[in-house]
């Protein structure tokens, strides 16, 4: 596994589960942050962290669910698999509508824990990729004066340039200025290229 | 002359005594056995002998002990031997309920009652038997019959509970398994050290004693078994039902909290039963505190020693109390204000603490709790070690 700075976050409220789950994630090589309560993960969390989480789906005080939707609306990306209990099932539906990666019901096939955790830090490293990327394309497009700007979105929506030297009251010669320094900022060699790339910033925007 | 006719006037009234005493004796219902005070029968009526199944002939002069089980048998001469000594009753002038001895050797139970007659030197004792039998055969289906109710209402409250109970055995289950797993893969790593397995292979054990332990418990309360009642104490009982109970609390997000007297007394109780009776006070609880809000969420469990031969137990709750037109039905077998209770747990606690001698009570506030409590007698002079 080459996720190098992959953390395995283990938040269950029982000792010997939480125990025995890092016993297990340490033997396979991974590095994991265990925690007793949804709380204590919560202070501990930052954006930067990177990795997935294994999370028991009901706690005393804050519930897995409960903090699944915090870190949901703290705009977290990191993959959670919830372990569950006896009769839990409508709990992990719930979670699983709210972009849980899988649930596993207590007690599981190890294997099957750990194939789960290879699955979401591949997501994660996916996650994190395609958010450096858009992070790069975003301040591609803030490099982009007003008018480069709307230049590109008519470029983009197809219009040709005669079409938007008359909608901007532009010579055409200057639309092709603008947009070629467009295709300089942006860092695409063609048409296809760009429109690519600005699909890709709006993307789940 | 007159003399003369004195003599036979007293004769004759001499001799209706004794026919009026022994058609007293022979129409007796009860069997009436006269002693001396060695323990020789002198009289033994028709009801005796169709009791017992001996003739008269057979047992007069012979030792009232071959009358009765042992241990009694055995003790018999040395109670009578006592008395004569201290004149301290045990039975005598009191009457009470003992096991008695057929001549085809099955035992059957009696209400005996002795009374004393003569004086100190030619004293004898008069025991008077009536048959418990037909009552107790009556009475034996009634018991069983609420034994059975109570042991199925046992297993409602339990079935209530397999959410919890399901979950804490699930827990050491996931522990081990995973335990294993690591271990497995360690030994493969190579490069593992032994002292690290036999750390794990430890942990592995103490989960598997964790399961071990709630099926214990819930087997105590789920197996049906004759009612047997010994010296128990409370705060132990509290602490072992807390135990079971707090998964499921827990569970709910419900805090269970104990505030037990030291120093408590004993008291004589089946302890199953007592704990069911708490286990379904407490789960009542739990359900009245579900959606009572998340600063309503402490149940209280309180032991207290209310007089020298009474102890209270309560069980406190912050949920919404109980609603008016519940109040007047809530002993009464299946009502139920719950969507899938059968409503006999209340009626049935009450029946098992009833039985116990002691009552059980409730008080509540709509919208800020109730309170139940029961009462049992205890044993005065003996303590517990409980500080």
């Amino acid at each position: 596994m080459t996720y190098s700075n992959a953390t395995i976050f283990i938040i269950d409220d029982d000792q010997a589960v939480r125990h025995a789950l890092s016993l297990l994630i340490k033997s396979v090589g991974l590095t994991f942050s265990a925690f007793a309560s949804a709380q204590e993960f919560l202070q501990h969390y930052t954006p930067e962290l990177s990795g997935c989480l294994v999370l028991d789906i009901r706690m005393p005080g804050m519930s897995g669910l409960d903090l699944q939707q915090q870190l949901n609306k703290m705009g977290s990306t990191l993959p959670i698999i919830f372990i569950t209990g006896h009769g839990d099932v409508p709990m992990a539906v719930e979670a699983i509508r709210h972009g849980a990666l899988d649930f596993l019901q207590k007690p599981f096939r190890d294997q099957d824990l750990l194939d789960r955790i290879n699955d979401a830090l591949e997501q994660d490293a996916g996650n994190r990729q395609h958010m450096v990327e858009q992070q790069s394309i975003l301040s591609r497009i803030a490099s982009l004066t007003p008018r480069e700007r709307e230049v590109m979105d008519m470029v983009v929506n197809g219009s040709a340039n005669k079409v938007i030297a008359i909608d901007l009251n532009l010579s055409q010669r200057t639309v092709e200025i603008h947009r070629a320094r467009v295709m300089e900022k942006m860092q695409a060699r063609s048409l296809a290229q760009l429109v690519k790339l600005v699909m890709r910033a709006t993307d789940d925007q | 002359m007159k003399g003369h006719d004195k003599t036979l006037k007293a004769e004759q009234y001499a001799n209706d005594d004794t026919r009026l005493l022994r058609a007293l004796l022979d129409a007796a219902v009860d069997a009436i056995i006269v002693i001396d005070r060695y323990g020789l029968i002198l009289t033994f009526n028709r009801a005796a002998e169709h009791m017992f199944g001996y003739q008269a002939d057979e047992v007069l002069g012979q030792n009232v002990k071959q009358l009765m089980p042992e241990p009694y048998q055995s003790e018999h001469d040395v109670y009578l031997h006592q008395y004569q000594i201290t004149r301290q009753a045990k039975i005598i002038g009191i009457g009470r309920e003992v096991m008695a001895r057929h001549k085809d050797g099955t035992l059957f139970s009696v209400k005996l009652s002795v009374g004393e007659a003569g004086d100190h030197v030619n004293g004898y004792f008069v025991g008077i038997l009536h048959d418990l039998t037909g009552l107790r055969q009556v009475e034996g289906e009634l018991y069983k019959q609420q034994q059975r109710m109570v042991h199925f209402s046992r297993l409602g409250v339990l079935g209530e509970m397999t959410a919890g109970i399901a979950h804490e055995i699930n827990q050491p289950l996931t522990a081990i398994s995973t335990y294993a797993e690591a271990c497995a893969r360690l030994i493969k790593n190579k490069g593992y050290k032994a002292a690290e397995i036999a750390e794990i292979l430890e942990l592995i054990r103490a989960q598997a004693l964790r399961a071990g332990e709630v099926i214990r418990r819930l087997r105590d309360l789920a197996v049906q078994h004759d009612s047997e009642r010994c010296e128990t104490d409370l705060n132990k009982l509290i602490i072992e039902v807390v135990k079971l109970a707090g998964v499921d609390a827990h569970l709910n997000d419900i805090k269970i909290i104990t505030d037990l007297e030291s120093r408590l007394p004993l008291v004589i109780v089946d302890s199953v039963q007592i704990q069911q009776v708490l286990l379904n006070l407490i789960r009542n609880a739990i359900d009245a505190m579900t959606d009572a809000g998340p600063e309503k969420n402490t149940i209280v469990i309180r032991s207290n020693k209310i007089s020298p031969e009474m102890i209270e137990i309560s069980v406190i709750d912050q949920g919404h109390g109980i609603a008016d037109e519940m109040v007047d039905k809530l002993f009464e077998p299946f009502h139920s204000s719950k969507a899938h209770g059968m409503g006999i747990g209340l009626s049935i606690s009450r029946t098992i603490i009833t039985s116990h001698g002691g009552s059980l009570k409730f008080e509540s506030i709509p919208g800020q709790g109730a309170t139940f409590k029961f009462c049992l007698p205890s044993i005065p002079e003996l303590l517990t070690g409980v500080d």
